[in-house]
């Protein structure tokens, strides 16, 4: 069985972007109860307040890309989108935005579950990205890898044997294998690698 | 004005004497409140026999035919098979059980105990007693679920190794291999979320453990009420139990009902709750002037409302009542109250009072996953 997810809000700050006020004190009030103090605000966000938000919840019926402080899609925390009108095009902006959860309006009562969702799927997100990067780096290697293979062949190995041995030096290390090229090839003063 | 009232009570199938306890609460409070104020309020009593699909159907009449309140639902499915209705009809549930929490709907006034008021106490209470080694087992459904889960995370966090964890569908028999893990686990604590027959055959099953000398184990229990307590017998001996309200606090309002009212004269929590529910109810009805469910819940909680479980606080945002927890040892069929806290607590339904869990700090949370056993094959 998996463990719940992040489900302890208590200490966090949200950023709450609503026009409405009834919107915004219904949900300061749910927020104070869970242990989260929120700022309502109805205007753009700024830097300097969106650095104190654990989470934003924003009214996608409302909202525009100007309104918020980072390029489209790059939010630095978890979003809540609050969903009013569900028009097609409000909807293609919040996804745009790669928003993290949605909540209706009419659903306020289930702010908790969104807060939930919200950052368990920021944080797979942040977890994609970092091994989407890593895999990038490790494809950009490859050069490098076939170089340590040659290199290692002129000492009279067949190419399997020199890719074992670059592999055998990779786990000693505790590097991968790409990193083992790397250094190898730094160590015998060939091109290519360049040490990170 | 005459409130017709729902009271909707499962008083036959597996789990019986909780609504009929329930039940009696709710037609002692109308019988108290006819007495002094004539037929205020109009009863109409449905029982959906604990079968599941029936609570839509019985629901569904009722609020058709202009009932706007409902006092009843035992188990946290039934509450959730009624609560599309409530929205769609615009009637309110007022809800007298204890539960697992996580949930605040704006059809569902929630009466009783929520996790921080019965679990909480419950995992102070096992690790003070220097127990060890604990074995969970619950109904299989959303109250033995969750209420284990939060039991194995109060108690992990107190420094307890749960040794085992079994869950029983709803209305079985507790099978044997479960008494005989509990005691192959070696567990001095097991933690009881079961709900009628599976509860019983449990604590038998324990006893008779117990009697032909196996090492003591105890009991605990979030749910356990005078209700059906006599259905154990002895076997109930030295289980602990939390509850907001227990038999031992009951003043001549509870016993009046419990006798004219209960099969079994015992009250119990659901008793009392429901009993309070009615009250709060028909003291808010009047203050707002109207029986409409939303004027109602407000003047509900404008102010603490007198009930026989003594004053009640009601959070207008999160919709939970304040309680004041206690714990109980079972002695002969009868509760002796060992542990109350001070007054009454707001309930914490969302478990936010407990330490809270890293956020930004941790991007992922399951960076990979390990569970805590590998299948062996």
């Amino acid at each position: 069985m998996r463990s719940a997810p992040i489900h302890n809000f208590r200490g966090n700050t949200a950023i709450v972007l609503v026009r409405s006020p009834e919107i915004g004190a219904r949900i300061k009030d749910r927020c104070d109860r869970l242990g989260v103090k929120s700022h309502v605000r109805s205007t753009d966000l700024d830097s300097d307040t969106a650095a104190i938000a654990d989470i934003l919840v924003i009214d996608i019926d409302t909202a525009d890309d100007a309104m918020l402080p980072w390029p489209r899609g790059a939010a630095p925390v978890p979003v809540i989108g609050l969903i009013g009108s569900e028009s097609p095009g409000r909807l293609a902006w919040a996804l745009a935005q790669e928003i993290d959860a949605f909540l209706p309006v009419a659903g306020l009562g289930n702010l908790f579950s969104a807060m939930v969702i919200a950052h368990e799927i920021f944080a797979r997100k942040a977890d994609r990205a970092a091994r989407d990067a890593e895999q990038a780096r490790r494809r950009g290697g490859r050069l490098d890898v076939i170089r340590a293979v040659l290199s290692l062949m002129q000492d009279g190995r067949d190419e399997a044997l020199a890719l074992k041995q670059l592999r055998a030096m990779a786990m000693v290390e505790q590097i991968s294998l790409e990193e083992a090229a790397v250094k190898l090839l730094h160590d015998r003063g060939l091109a290519g690698g360049k040490r990170a | 004005m005459t409130l017709r009232l729902g009271l909707m009570f499962s008083t036959t199938g597996s789990y019986a004497a909780l609504g009929q306890s329930a039940l009696a609460g709710a037609l002692g409070a109308i019988e108290a409140l006819g007495q002094r104020h004539g037929h205020v309020i109009a009863p109409v009593v449905a029982d959906p026999g604990g079968d599941i699909a029936a609570y839509d159907r019985i629901a569904r009449g009722l609020l058709e035919s202009g009932v706007r309140h409902i006092v009843g639902a035992i188990t946290s499915s039934s509450r959730k098979e009624l609560i599309p209705l409530l929205e769609r009809y615009g009637g309110l549930l007022w809800y007298p059980c204890p539960y697992e929490g996580f949930e605040s709907n704006d059809h569902v006034v929630y009466l009783g105990a929520s996790p921080n008021h019965h679990v909480v106490p419950v995992a102070d209470w096992i690790a003070a007693q220097g127990l060890r080694q604990v074995y969970l087992v619950g109904s299989n459904y959303v109250w033995g679920w969750e209420t284990l889960r939060l039991a194995r995370e109060c108690l992990v966090a107190r420094g307890l190794d749960i040794v085992g964890e079994r869950f029983v569908p709803l209305g079985a028999v507790t099978p044997d291999h479960i008494i005989d893990e509990i005691a192959e686990q070696r567990a001095d604590c097991v933690v009881d979320s079961l709900i009628g027959p599976s509860n019983v055959s449990l604590l038998r099953g324990l006893d008779a453990r117990r009697t032909s000398g196996a090492d003591p184990v105890q009991v605990v229990s979030f749910n356990q009420t005078e209700a059906d307590l006599d259905d154990i017998g002895t076997a109930a001996n030295g289980l602990l139990a939390a509850g907001s309200f227990f038999e031992p606090d009951a003043g001549d309002d509870l016993r009046t009902a419990a006798r004219r009212h209960a099969p079994n004269g015992r009250v119990s929590s659901f008793m009392a709750t429901s009993h309070a529910a009615v009250e709060i109810l028909f003291a808010a009805a009047q203050q707002a002037g109207t029986d409409d469910p939303a004027a109602v819940f407000r003047a509900a909680t404008a102010a603490p409302v007198p009930t026989v479980m003594g004053d009640i606080a009601i959070d207008p945002v999160l919709r939970h009542a304040m309680l004041t927890p206690k714990l109980s040892i079972a002695e002969q069929g009868r509760f002796r109250i060992v542990q109350r806290a001070d007054g009454p607590i707001p309930a914490d339904p969302y478990m936010t009072g407990q330490p809270p869990t890293p956020t930004r700090a941790s991007p992922d949370p399951w960076p990979n996953p390990r569970p805590n056993l590998r299948i062996v094959s």
